[in-house]
């Protein structure tokens, strides 16, 4: 009996009554907005979602959802799950499940309801490829500030390395048509930024923010002074070539899943390596705990006789590298073309991934994947004449971000030793 | 340390604004350099601020350049030299303005509708200053103020030569849907969307037919944009949901972020789908040559001739400050040559046009727009 109350109290013990109302409101207020608004103001009649790309060789019959009876439904879903939360006490991994139920329910109501203005079917698979495509870039930009801050360096040079990973890779592949060429160039450009980045705060102890954001500026400078000298001067330096699409065997086939996760650009593969790669190294090699000791505890690391500096440099230079890569997708990987400010705010964007996967590489991609789709579905929505005015529609992926932080995330921690410069006592 | 860390910073901060000092370094190595040497008599200088899409834009900053460029070639006697500053961000505005201000500009030419607060405020405190502005008049709400004589607004009704793209855009489809979508809901840009979606309509009616337009409609004012007009990735996502959706045609009213559409057309094409797009403000047969094969034709207007005017005007002292506004009548807005596709827009479709043009011209149809020029 002891035992029991000793374990309950346990997995009560975080949770302040206050958040847990909270919890319990939010969801009851979603599922009255799902009903009340969506359901009310659907048009009578059914949301057609496409289950197959136009074209494609497997295609699959559309899903005919009545409109307002799927609102009606996945509200309800929402109350009751918001009641049960209110008045039950459930596991840590039940409360996950019940948010994620509680916004694909909210999901699919909004769903419901655009599809339901239009006869022109809300195409589910072109949706989700337009998703990964735009996580790509924020995936590899969060895995480079991971890769830096886990070792104990703020990187908010992330947007500038997207930047002049775009433009080297750009201007190498269209001068000397090799698109591995490109690659292996955007690449290194990241990586020259990261240099920049780890020679200053490593090594002269300048102030991460400040440096981060100097160095977005300058590369911005740089890559539009070249635009302007290189690009624009002689078109063949900005030829738009890009790699295309492969698609594996089999696996690409599938359908809904094979044109979604197996049928993109080489970039797409590359960052299903990085992923996995940086989530094993980090935490089940002796690389990943040195690197975690120097972002936690530098002092403590540098006693046992790990070389702080070297890691930090190291893992900062491989940061540039990586989000290099990032940039060269914003080029030769998607649109072929540069074009003057292209990352357009990305490397921020990519940063909050970041924080928001509380610094491991699985939280930020789903935070990275989470960003891309409700980009896309701002897209999908106004293409199909849903009566919100574009500026609130645009509004959609931050609004997203907002309820996902606060259900989902809670309070995050960075890694101690961030942003501190390390200085032998 | 504390030295070396304050040399390491001032020297990262000194290569960033090198850098950022080379890239607003007027163009004019290329353009007035050979104009130091001119005659002396010659004492007038136009000056023009770029918005943040840049001189390189191949769209309305690039027309803007050219119509600098075109007016120093008309009267080099007049105009001793040309020059330009860029804008990095919308910050660089107001401040890029002051600079000219010092300079003894005979002309400001600012660029774009984002820039009318920083040139109003400006013309106000220097009423002697002569301005000229792209796109942006009081008419249109861009300027608020009460009228200022010094500035010229050089505006276009591109509601006229976008309904003749929507027009032979819903002519071409073959799948009957057609697509538009914008940089950001502003009038200079969802005066095109209106224009193209309305000839549409007028197609539908004309033909009976049910062509549809994707992500515009002009009666609710809703529909897509990609928020930016540098983020090419936007308008390569935005064109892949329209395809996904069945459009054939897609007109995207973005600058550049056209570009990212004209790549997403390219690989419907080589995956076997018949895609194709209208380049829109110039030529993009000129602007973007590399993609000259899919644009059916390009939705235009003058920028060039107007910003020429404007500063010739200023040169010869006959300078007044009123509006010009482009229509198809004075050519001031039009549809570029179709090139690729001369031999493909059945004649039929081309007679239609004609006669739709001189509807238009006469008055007897008036594209329906919710943008005022």
């Amino acid at each position: 009996m002891e035992r029991v109350t000793a374990i309950t109290t346990a997995v009560r013990a975080p949770l302040s009554p206050g958040r847990r109302y909270a919890a319990a409101i939010t969801f009851i207020a979603l599922g009255l907005v799902d009903i009340m608004l969506l359901g009310f103001f659907s048009h009578r009649g059914d949301a057609i979602f496409a289950l197959s790309l136009p074209g494609a060789g497997t295609q699959l019959p559309s899903l005919h959802a009545p409109a307002a009876l799927t609102c009606y439904v996945a509200g309800g879903i929402s109350i009751a799950l918001g009641l049960l939360r209110a008045f039950v006490e459930v596991s840590r991994r039940t409360k996950r499940l019940t948010i994620a139920i509680v916004l694909l329910c909210f999901l699919i109501a909004v769903l419901c309801w655009s599809g339901s203005a239009t006869t022109t079917p809300l195409n589910v698979v072109s949706l989700l490829q337009g998703s990964i495509e735009a996580s790509i870039p924020l995936i590899l930009g969060a895995l480079s500030g991971l890769l830096c801050e886990r070792s104990g360096v703020i990187n908010i040079a992330i947007e500038g390395q997207f930047l002049a990973g775009a433009f080297a890779s750009a201007i190498v592949a269209s001068a000397f048509g090799g698109l591995w060429l490109g690659l292996v160039a955007g690449s290194l450009a990241g990586g020259f930024i990261g240099l920049l980045l780890a020679v200053f705060a490593i090594t002269f102890l300048v102030d991460q923010i400040i440096l981060g954001v100097v160095l977005d500026v300058l590369a911005l400078g740089l890559t539009n002074y070249l635009f302007d000298r290189l690009m624009a001067q002689n078109p063949n330096y900005n030829t738009g070539i890009s790699f295309s699409s492969i698609k594996i065997p089999v696996l690409g086939d599938i359908p809904i899943i094979g044109p979604v996760f197996f049928n993109g650009p080489i970039f797409l593969y590359i960052t299903y390596g990085m992923i996995i790669v940086i989530q094993v190294a980090l935490f089940h090699s002796r690389w990943g705990l040195r690197v975690r000791a120097v972002g936690e505890h530098p002092a403590a690391a540098d006693t046992v006789g790990i070389k702080v500096l070297w890691i930090r440099y190291r893992n900062v230079l491989l940061g540039g590298l990586v989000a290099g890569i990032g940039g060269a997708y914003l080029t030769i990987g998607s649109v072929g073309s540069f074009n003057p400010d292209i990352s357009s705010g990305l490397g921020f964007i990519a940063l909050a991934a970041m924080i928001f996967g509380r610094w491991t590489p699985m939280g930020s991609v789903a935070a990275a994947l989470l960003f891309g789709f409700s980009e896309q579905l701002a897209y999908v929505m106004s293409t199909l004449n849903v009566p919100l005015p574009p500026t609130i529609l645009n509004m959609a992926p931050y609004v997203a971000t907002i309820i996902a932080v606060a259900g989902l995330v809670g309070k995050v921690r960075a890694p101690a030793a961030d942003g501190k410069p390390y200085v032998k006592a | 340390m504390r030295a070396t860390t304050l040399k390491a910073v001032a020297a990262l901060g000194a290569l960033a604004m090198l850098t950022a000092a080379c890239s607003s370094n007027p163009s004019g190595g290329s353009s007035s350099g050979g104009s130091s040497t001119s005659a002396s008599a010659a004492s007038f200088k136009a000056c023009m601020v770029t918005d943040t899409g840049g001189i390189n834009d191949k769209s309305f900053n690039a027309a803007s350049w050219a119509g600098m460029q075109a007016a120093k070639a008309a009267d080099p006697g007049k105009i001793k030299a040309v020059t330009y500053l860029p804008s990095t961000t919308s910050a660089d505005y107001a401040q890029n303005i002051s600079t000219f201000l010092s300079q003894g500009c005979g002309i400001i030419v600012t660029v774009g509708f984002l820039m009318a607060d920083a040139t109003e405020q400006a013309a106000k405190a220097h009423p002697n200053q002569k301005f000229a502005i792209v796109d942006c008049s009081y008419s249109s709400g861009c300027l608020k103020g009460p009228h200022l004589k010094n500035i010229d607004q050089l505006v276009f009704n591109t509601a006229q030569d976008g309904f003749l793209g929507g027009y032979l855009a819903a002519g071409m489809s073959k799948t009957k849907k057609v697509a538009t979508y914008g940089g950001l809901p502003i009038g200079t840009v969802t005066i095109y969307m209106d224009g193209f979606w309305d000839g549409v309509q007028y197609y539908n009616k004309q033909h009976h037919a049910g062509v549809q337009v994707l992500g515009w409609n002009e009666k609710t004012q809703k529909g897509t944009f990609a928020n930016s007009f540098t983020n090419l990735a936007a308008g390569q996502q935005i064109a892949n949901t329209f395809i996904n959706e069945g459009a054939d045609i897609i007109f995207p009213v973005a600058g550049g972020v056209g570009l990212g559409t004209a790549k997403a057309v390219q690989n419907a094409d080589s995956s076997g789908k018949k895609v194709y797009m209208e380049w829109v403000d110039t030529d993009g047969c000129i602007s973007a040559a590399q993609y000259c094969k899919y644009f059916i034709t390009s939705v235009t207007k003058g920028i060039a001739a107007a910003v020429s005017a404007s500063v010739l005007s200023a040169a010869n002292g006959s300078f007044a400050g009123g509006v010009y506004i482009g229509t198809l009548k004075n050519r001031g807005v039009m549809l570029a040559p179709a090139h690729h596709f001369a031999s493909r827009i059945p004649t039929s479709l081309l007679a239609e046009l004609n006669k739709i043009t001189q509807q238009i011209e006469s008055g007897k149809i008036v594209p329906a727009t919710k943008s005022p020029v």
